[in-house]
């Protein structure tokens, strides 16, 4: 693993002898397939723990959003424990959303996603791992935020459980959808408004269901039933989403 | 006539939403036009800087 | 055989030339149509037993409304026809469609709220029509955000078919969502519009509007047509024909 200076360099050259043995294991060619997809994987997280400022950058944000709400409306814990749901995925949406600029923008100045699409693995798999390393950076320290933020607009401590789990459920689908937007705005200039307008309008379903399971998980009502959905839309975004962001690549690359 | 305008006291409402209808109808047409119009300038452009005259 | 007309479908002259002789048959009949269910709509429909003549925006509110999602799934339609054969001629349907969509659906929101305010007594009701209506004018305004932000025609062709595919699935789950949302915080309380069978004389004109309004949405969507299809078209010898016409 010599070549992290060059971003580009470590998964080829691990991807070029993979393609290899993937011809070799003709008869199976899901082992190396997957092995590519988590080099890829390992490869953003490392990269992204060297740059921790940027990986910060999004919790700040959904704390600072937070902290705006009982400045602005009322410092009350009975009127902030109310509209706790939708502060935190409003929170947790623009916050996630903050976050997408950064899911390819480097990797398509640097060239790696030209060496993704002609190294002959799955540019889809490939995707799709870059978008997971995505929700481990994001959407999962955002739900583990999430119950610190609830905390201090006055939720009981007994709702953490499901906070915890809808914000994590949901992001994956956040994280999923905002990665067609992502490739789509690929090269464009200041795209980071026309990304919102893209995201958002097909992120709503998430954040309906999102925030009625927060709320019934603080009012302590049965949150299966949204959670579900949420899971539903997570297991429909992880079979769609990276076929139709891998696409966008190609075509961004084209 | 009057009586007509009056809509039965929804004046203030009906002829608001069948004037913004209108509107979109009459503006689809001029703009339709207009980008052809464009569009045939620019490849009238298009051929000139090719040389082969328009 | 059958299918030459198929392939001449994908040939920018031959499509241009159609499109500039098919307008007419649209435009026309879509003018008499729309000034006709005008006439029936406004004259001739007795005021409603309920609302009294407040119902009449339905003229224009439903045909707008109708427009939005039609126009809309023929966007997605030819976007999907462009990206899997990679039709240009299917590209430069979808491009036209977007503002012909988007400005009805802005119209069958305003109409909607001037309805909304002397019937449910406010301009604006969290109702999952209208807000579904509200995420449709948002989705048509981010494919045309899209286009607009991608200098290269082909490119533009190709992203912007994707959102509209990504676009089309989410639709229904939009409405899914937002109708199951709006269950949960619906106050009773809202009138609730019971509609009998209508008259003829008030469905009548009705059917001439939506009808009227979707020849006019042909006859502008070929007029866009040619302009986008002339866009597409680099090397040509028949583009010097018709700009010299």
């Amino acid at each position: 693993m010599s070549g992290y200076g060059s971003p580009a360099a470590g998964v080829v050259a691990q991807a070029a002898p993979l393609a290899r043995q993937a011809t070799v294991w003709a008869g199976s060619h899901q082992a190396p397939l997957l092995d590519a997809a988590r080099l890829a994987l390992a490869r953003d997280l490392q990269l992204a723990f060297r740059k921790r400022g940027q990986l910060v950058q999004p919790l700040a944000f959904f704390a600072m959003v937070t902290m705006l709400f009982p400045l602005a409306i009322s410092p009350e814990l009975a009127r902030l424990r109310e509209i706790a749901p939708g502060v935190l995925w409003a929170g947790a949406l623009l916050a996630s959303l903050l976050a997408l600029e950064f899911l390819f923008r480097d990797d398509a100045y640097d060239g790696t996603l030209e060496q993704y699409a002609l190294s002959g693995q799955s540019l889809t798999w490939l995707i799709f791992a870059k978008t997971a390393a995505h929700w481990l950076l994001t959407g999962l320290p955002l739900a583990l935020m999430a119950p610190l933020a609830a905390l201090s607009l006055g939720v009981s401590d007994a709702a953490v459980p499901g906070i915890v789990a809808s914000v994590a459920v949901g992001s994956v689908a956040l994280s999923l959808i905002g990665s067609i937007g992502a490739a789509l705005t690929l090269g464009i200039k200041r795209s980071g408004a026309l990304l919102s307008l893209l995201t958002l309008p097909l992120s709503l379903p998430v954040l309906i269901f999102g925030a009625r399971a927060t709320q019934l998980a603080i009012s302590g009502g049965p949150l299966l039933a949204p959670l579900e959905l949420l899971a539903a839309l997570a297991v429909l975004g992880v079979t769609l989403a990276p076929l139709a962001a891998a696409a966008a690549v190609r075509i961004s690359l084209e | 006539m009057s009586q007509f305008l009056e809509m039965g006291g929804y004046a203030a409402f009906v002829w608001p939403a069948y004037a913004v209808t209108l509107g979109a109808i009459v503006l689809n047409i001029v703009w339709a036009r207009r980008a052809l119009a464009r569009s045939r300038e620019e490849a009238r452009r298009r051929l000139a800087m090719r040389g082969e005259g328009a | 055989m059958t299918w030459t007309w198929f392939h001449r479908l994908g040939s920018p002259p031959y499509v241009y030339a159609l499109a500039a002789r098919l307008t007419p048959w649209f435009a026309w009949p879509a003018a008499l149509l729309i000034i006709g269910g005008l006439w029936g709509g406004l004259v001739l429909a007795p005021p409603d037993y309920q609302q009294g003549d407040g119902f009449r925006i339905i003229y224009v509110h439903a045909p707008s409304a109708w427009m939005s999602l039609m126009v809309y799934t023929t966007m997605a339609v030819a976007a999907a026809v462009g990206l899997i054969w990679r039709i240009k001629v299917a590209h430069a349907v979808a491009a036209s469609c977007a503002p012909i969509g988007a400005s009805f659906t802005f119209a069958a929101l305003v109409t909607g709220a001037l309805w909304g305010e002397p019937m449910w007594g406010t301009y604006w009701e969290w109702d999952p029509r209208l807000t579904s209506e509200l995420i449709l004018l948002f989705l048509y305004l981010g494919y045309m955000g899209l286009r607009a932000g991608l200098e290269d025609t082909q490119r533009a062709d190709r992203a912007s078919a994707v959102l509209a595919v990504v676009g089309v699935v989410n639709v229904p789950i939009i409405h899914y969502s937002v109708t199951w949302w709006n269950s949960l915080h619906q106050a009773p309380s809202v009138m609730r519009l019971a509609k009998p069978t209508m008259a003829a004389s008030m469905l009548v004109p009705l059917l001439l509007m939506l009808l009227g309004f979707t020849l006019f949405f042909g006859a502008v969507l070929l007029v866009r047509l040619r302009g986008e299809v002339l866009n597409r078209e680099r090397s040509a010898s028949w583009i010097r024909e018709i700009v010299n016409a």
